[in-house]
């Protein structure tokens, strides 16, 4: 009985984006135009085109990119999955009729005053000491003011000067593939604030269409240092921010529904000068591979520039990331700063904290992903199974699990690597809506390694136990008796 | 991307401004607002330093008056009523430009009888507040009354808001 459909590939299910568009050869540096994705029929020929000059193209690159350093920052935005908006009891539904959940504090309705939950304070408190940041035991909101449609008050509710969290840091792994290593990325600052509406521009130009459910919602704006130099640094980054925000249960850091929103700043220079160049904003990007892809580009773009001597061409500006065309167009040039007229909200009390508070919520983090992974690789894992168990805090428990029960470490990591990723990714399940909880695994990886059955067979009494809720004893029985059933017709076929 | 502001700086692409109503009107609007933010500052001084500040008796009948000139000038720029009025999306004929200068750098001078305050022994305050906690549970309540607030939008189609068509576009 070929269960050769079970039999998955070692896939890094769960990471974030495919390692395919990457060439690995090039190590560090990666040019954009040899990795085009979403093709046409229209598009293959100038793709085919565009292959041959950009190999040479890309040697050229290699050079004029050997000069020259990135410096890039990023500002994440994340959605914290409360019940409730910030300031009002209005329930948020991501996906939900336009318009139907709205009361007049998130309609910016006069008189209509906000009041803060205490589910967004504990939030941004986790986040904070997850990032090892200094909390300030007092911070305040402020008035950023500006007109827009989607914006119901004139004025977004932030914190400007003196924000709940300043000066941490975050520590990633980067994957083998991209070169491993591990990188320490400074946190600037953690704040709250609340989340404008969502503006759609219809096809005809004359109007637009607002739609008020997402006002309100909370954010926590988490601004890194410039620490990263390269795109997969920035991507991987993005992709460990997401897993500690899913990690601490405070949003569920989904970059295509947006509740995860990154914006890159990049600016390069010589390498060996001190004072940073022109620092260029890149917006609208969906996915963690965008992030990459686009600050490769814009790396090239700007290098481009410099050795053509036009680097003066490089202007502070926000440009958006084109998906379609893979690359950074520019959105408007920005004419002086914004004067957002910064004050103390008045309709809000201070935000106060006491040491107690603090100490409960430290005590009440989960394991951060960045000690899970000096655990396993101190239990003996190698690097790519330890980042594989701790992308999702559901593996890593039901692998831990398995462990404390007995279950030898690296039985247990090749069967969740293997198999059960394999099926999960198939039927599109997470480790907990699986019909195998780690108690059976256990038990079958100790009937395998105690020789109640062999290891071909265990394959297949794992799968009885996937796919039905029967207890061990049941699903080896059910094996020998397909096992010796499938033999008999063998031998009847031959005899 | 968070919520951001459109990038442009120009004015051409402005969305309908307010009319200001009269003279009259706006600048009274302005003093009682002024008013009453001065009174809240003034109380928070009172209760932290009720030794150090010297409230003159003959200055409070000084500030009903309107075109009186204050010792203490402040110390910030004179207000440029022409860029306050365009960030606040306001509609201003140019002699109503003129009109309100004066008025509005009386009514800053006014409130900067506040520097001649001595803080040297006052420790800084983040903010003026309250003794209570004002925070609520994260339990969902559904506004009743959506349909009036949706009623009052004027131009609502298809279960939007319909707004014109701002030129930065994302």
């Amino acid at each position: 009985m070929a269960l050769t459909f079970f039999r998955g590939l070692h896939t890094h299910s769960f990471l974030m984006y495919p390692s395919s568009f990457l060439s690995r050869k090039n190590g560090m540096l990666y040019c954009t135009m040899k990795s085009i994705r979403g093709q046409t029929e229209t598009q293959e020929k100038s793709q085919h085109q565009l292959k041959v000059s950009t190999q040479t193209q890309s040697r050229k690159h290699d050079d004029i990119f050997k000069n020259f350093e990135a410096i890039i920052g990023i500002e994440t935005h994340v959605q914290l999955s409360t019940l409730t908006k910030a300031f009002c009891s209005c329930p948020y539904n991501y996906g939900a009729q336009p318009n139907t959940s709205i009361c007049p504090v998130c309609m910016g309705l006069p008189g209509a005053l906000p009041v803060l939950s205490t589910k967004v304070i504990e939030s941004a408190v986790k986040v904070g000491l997850a990032l090892n940041c200094n909390l300030s035991l007092s911070s305040k909101f402020d008035r950023k003011q500006y007109f827009y449609p989607d914006l119901p008050k004139g004025y977004q509710i932030s914190q400007f000067d003196i924000p709940i969290a300043t000066g941490g840091y975050l520590d990633v792994d980067i994957p083998l593939e991209f070169g491993g290593g591990h990188r320490k990325f400074g946190i600037t600052r953690v704040h709250m604030e609340e989340d404008a509406g969502k503006l759609l521009h219809t096809g005809n130009g004359s109007f637009s269409q607002v739609d008020l459910n997402r006002a309100g919602v909370p954010l926590l704006e988490i601004v890194s240092e410039p620490d990263m130099r390269t795109g997969i640094e920035a991507a991987e980054y993005a992709a460990e921010l997401q897993r500690l925000v899913r990690y601490l249960g405070v949003s569920n850091g989904n970059m295509q529904e947006g509740s995860l929103r990154c914006d890159v700043n990049i600016s390069i220079r010589p390498i060996g000068q001190l004072e940073f160049g022109t620092k260029v904003e890149i917006k609208n990007l969906n996915s963690f591979s965008s992030v990459s892809r686009a600050i490769d580009f814009e790396i090239s773009r700007q290098a481009l520039l410099h050795s053509q001597g036009q680097a003066d061409q490089i202007v502070q500006e926000t440009r958006l990331w084109e998906e379609g065309a893979q690359k950074t167009v520019t959105m408007r040039k920005k004419e002086g700063l914004a004067d957002y007229r910064y004050f103390p909200e008045p309709d809000l009390p201070g935000v106060t904290l006491t040491e107690e508070y603090v100490d409960g919520i430290r005590c009440s983090l989960p394991e951060l992903p960045e000690m899970k992974r000096r655990r396993y690789e101190g239990m003996g894992l190698n690097m790519q199974d330890v980042l594989f168990l701790t992308n999702d805090i559901n593996v890593a428990d039901f692998f831990d699990s398995a462990i404390a029960e007995g279950a030898d470490v690296k039985l247990a990591a090749n069967w969740i690597m293997g198999d059960i990723a394999a099926y999960m990714k198939n039927e599109k399940l997470s480790i907990n809506e699986i019909q195998l909880n780690s108690h059976e695994l256990v038990e079958l990886i100790s009937s395998i390694k105690g020789g109640t059955i062999s290891g071909k067979i265990g394959k297949e009494v794992y799968t009885f136990l996937i796919l039905f809720i029967i207890p061990l004893s049941s699903a080896i029985e059910h094996t020998f008796i397909c096992c010796v059933v499938s033999k008999l017709i063998l031998h009847l076929i031959i005899a | 991307m968070g919520p951001g502001p459109p990038t442009d700086g120009d004015s051409s692409s402005r969305e309908p401004a307010i009319r200001a109503y009269s003279t009259n009107e706006t600048s009274n609007y302005h003093q009682i607002k002024f008013i009453t933010m001065a009174i809240r500052a003034a109380l928070l001084l009172v209760r932290a330093t009720p030794l150090q500040f010297s409230f003159n008796p003959k200055q409070a009948l000084v500030l009903k008056q309107n075109n009186r000139n204050y010792a203490v000038k402040s110390s910030l720029e004179p207000p440029d009523v022409q860029r306050l009025a365009e960030t606040a999306r306001i509609s201003l004929a140019p002699h109503e430009v003129e009109e309100f200068a004066p008025k509005i750098q009386q009514v800053i001078d006014w409130f900067g009888q506040l520097q001649a305050v001595d803080l040297q022994n006052v420790a800084p305050a983040i903010r003026a507040d309250n003794e209570e906690e004002t925070l609520r549970d994260d339990s969902p309540e559904i506004f009743e009354n959506r349909d009036a607030i949706l009623a009052a939008v004027p131009c609502y189609e298809d279960s939007y808001i319909k707004v014109p068509k701002v030129l930065n576009k994302e």
